[in-house]
């Protein structure tokens, strides 16, 4: 009967006795059914108030729901890596540290450089993002390696290895000219926690090898780096005034791929 | 339709307290016409505003053949199912993704060089199936669904159309909600502001019932205007309207003993008012919670569209 009394977790596979409300690894709630659509895109799991999540001797405690906070409660010798702008609070106690960021690729924010910081343990520290959307919470197990939309992570804990690509063909179709990053994150030998912030609403979808679909560039989020993506344009309108080229970005498996239904263009910010 | 009778279960039929669809004992929990959960009572205020039903997330709504999937609730998505060569037509920039099997084509508008001057898109996207389609947009809110029987026809403030089925025909329409300030020495200087916009949007079907649907920016509500109700709504709240509901601007200033003088020379002369659409029923309007910034709050009134005036 010992297998009854495990629950695996659907959204991040991890198990966990039976009886549990919510899923350790990712907080999923482990009593409500997988939702997808017919289409095939699975609804991120909407993590319950104040549910806490593991990782490594720390705990995350996700609070709210229209713009929920990741509160991290940070055990001595762990860390997290973040953005700097997305901390919301923490305790006077806990360091925090720029990381050296290999290559020597400028990457400004805002005008402002572009830097992650490490914040160590123990002590407590809070993110959120600036607009309602739902928290990602992606358990990577040891070989993993995903790239996320730039400045949609959260944190990650800190032996998931961090780096960003700057993918030079969309550069000036998606991003007026900005350029786009993506965030790759690796796991080596150790598991690891990454969450992310969606705007709107977050679904994520599996590949098959070969199987592709036609996604709006301000509506991607993450996938499995094996998972290709390229840029694809269709003229919309043929009037003598020309019409529009609307790009697309055509992703194609093998693997997962993650898209929020608030799609965000950088550029709008600027004008 | 908030006029429909309270929905109650006789026998196996549940009649959709939204769109007044019968659902004739199939045991579905939403009405298939318009995705509206069926098993609720529809909450209204004393007011007599009633809150838009909710929509169960991945709730399946029926359009002949095709289908149309909501998800989520925070921004959802209308992800289309379209079966053969059913069709639907939309704004292309609210696409967020499709199969590879599902063509798009440009629709000419009449009017385009109007939508054009009035920062509409000029054009509307026609997709064919078979394939998959999702559109969203990028402000959390509601999808309204608003299924058109032959002779109906609705208004709707522009940007809040999300996309209708192919049997339901579109025209551009003058808002006529406008007015002007004069300055400069001869008067000669005119700014003239649009509080619901240069355009209204008229959808209507001519032979075959479609679906309209819509995203309002929050909560959507609604209300059914008796013969001759006035109702002041503010200009950039208003979604929709039955097209026998009659609008025009009213202006309402509060009792002042002083005109504002600031710093600003578009203030001079300025009495602090309030803008707003008088909706005169019989019919339905609704409403959204969260609102854009409305054109000249700030602005004098020199001339106008037909528009009414209280002082207090």
């Amino acid at each position: 009967m010992v297998d009854q009394a495990i629950i695996a977790c659907h959204w991040c596979g991890s198990q966990s006795p039976a009886g549990t409300l919510n899923c350790r690894s990712c907080g999923a709630p482990l009593d409500a059914r997988n939702v997808v659509s017919d289409s095939g895109w699975a609804a991120a799991p909407r993590i319950r108030d104040m549910v806490k999540i593991e990782f490594g001797q720390s705990t995350c405690q996700v609070e709210g729901q229209m713009v929920p906070v990741a509160d991290i409660q940070l055990a001595a010798g762990d860390a997290v890596i973040f953005e700097h702008h997305v901390m919301l609070w923490k305790d006077d106690s806990v360091p925090v540290a720029n990381i050296a960021l290999s290559g020597g690729i400028q990457r400004i924010l805002g005008g402002m450089p572009f830097c992650i910081t490490q914040a160590t343990g123990p002590g407590h520290i809070a993110f959120s993002r600036d607009a309602s959307g739902e928290l990602v919470v992606l358990p990577l197990h040891p070989g993993m390696e995903i790239d996320v939309r730039e400045h949609a992570f959260v944190l990650a804990s800190h032996h998931i290895e961090y780096s960003f690509v700057r993918i030079k063909g969309l550069a000036n179709i998606f991003f007026g000219g900005e350029g786009m990053f993506m965030d790759r994150f690796v796991t080596r030998g150790q598991p690891g926690l990454l969450i992310l912030h969606g705007y709107g609403n977050v679904f994520q979808r599996t590949l098959k090898p070969g199987e592709s679909i036609l996604l709006e560039p301000g509506g991607f989020l993450y996938k499995d780096s094996s998972v290709k993506m390229d840029v694809e344009f269709q003229k919309i309108g043929g009037s003598f005034l020309g019409g529009k080229m609307m790009a697309m970005a055509r992703v194609t498996g093998p693997g997962r791929v993650g898209m929020q239904s608030m799609y965000h263009h950088p550029h709008h910010e600027k004008k | 339709m908030p006029d429909t009778p309270p929905a109650h279960v006789t026998g196996p039929t549940v009649r959709c307290r939204w769109c007044g669809y019968s659902a004739a004992g199939t045991g579905e929990t939403s009405c298939p016409r318009c995705g509206a959960t069926l098993a609720i009572s529809v909450r209204s205020d004393t007011a007599g505003w009633s809150e838009l039903p909710p929509v169960a997330n991945m709730t399946r709504i029926k359009l002949g053949d095709s289908t149309c999937q909501i998800e989520g609730q925070t921004v959802p998505v209308a992800d289309f199912n379209l079966r053969g060569n059913d069709g639907i037509f939309f704004s292309h920039h609210y696409l967020l993704w499709r199969d590879v099997t599902v063509s798009l084509n440009t629709m000419s508008i009449a009017g385009g060089i109007k939508r054009l001057l009035g920062g509409l898109p000029l054009f509307m996207t026609r997709a064919t199936g078979p394939g998959h389609l999702a559109l969203s947009r990028d402000v959390p809110g509601e999808i309204i669904a608003i299924p058109l029987d032959p002779g109906q026809e609705v208004d709707v403030r522009e940007h809040m159309f999300l996309a209708a089925t192919g049997p339901i025909d579109y025209q551009l329409r003058d808002s006529n909600i406008w007015f002007q300030q004069r300055s400069g020495q001869n008067n000669d200087d005119i700014e003239t502001f649009y509080p619901i916009g240069w355009y209204v949007d008229r959808f209507f079907s001519d032979k075959q019932p479609g679906l309209l649907l819509l995203h309002c920016s929050g909560n959507c509500f609604t209300r059914m205007l008796g013969p001759d109700e006035t109702l002041l709504v503010k200009p950039t709240a208003f979604v929709f309207k039955d097209k026998a509901v009659h609008m025009q601007l009213h202006f309402e200033y509060p009792h002042s003993n002083q005109t504002y003088t600031g710093l600003n020379p578009r203030l001079i002369g300025y009495r602090p008012k309030f803008t707003w659409v008088a909706l005169r029923g019989p019919g339905r309007v609704a409403i959204q919670s969260a609102y854009e910034p409305m054109e000249g709050e700030y602005s004098r009134v020199d001339w106008s569209s037909a528009c009414t005036n209280r002082t207090w």
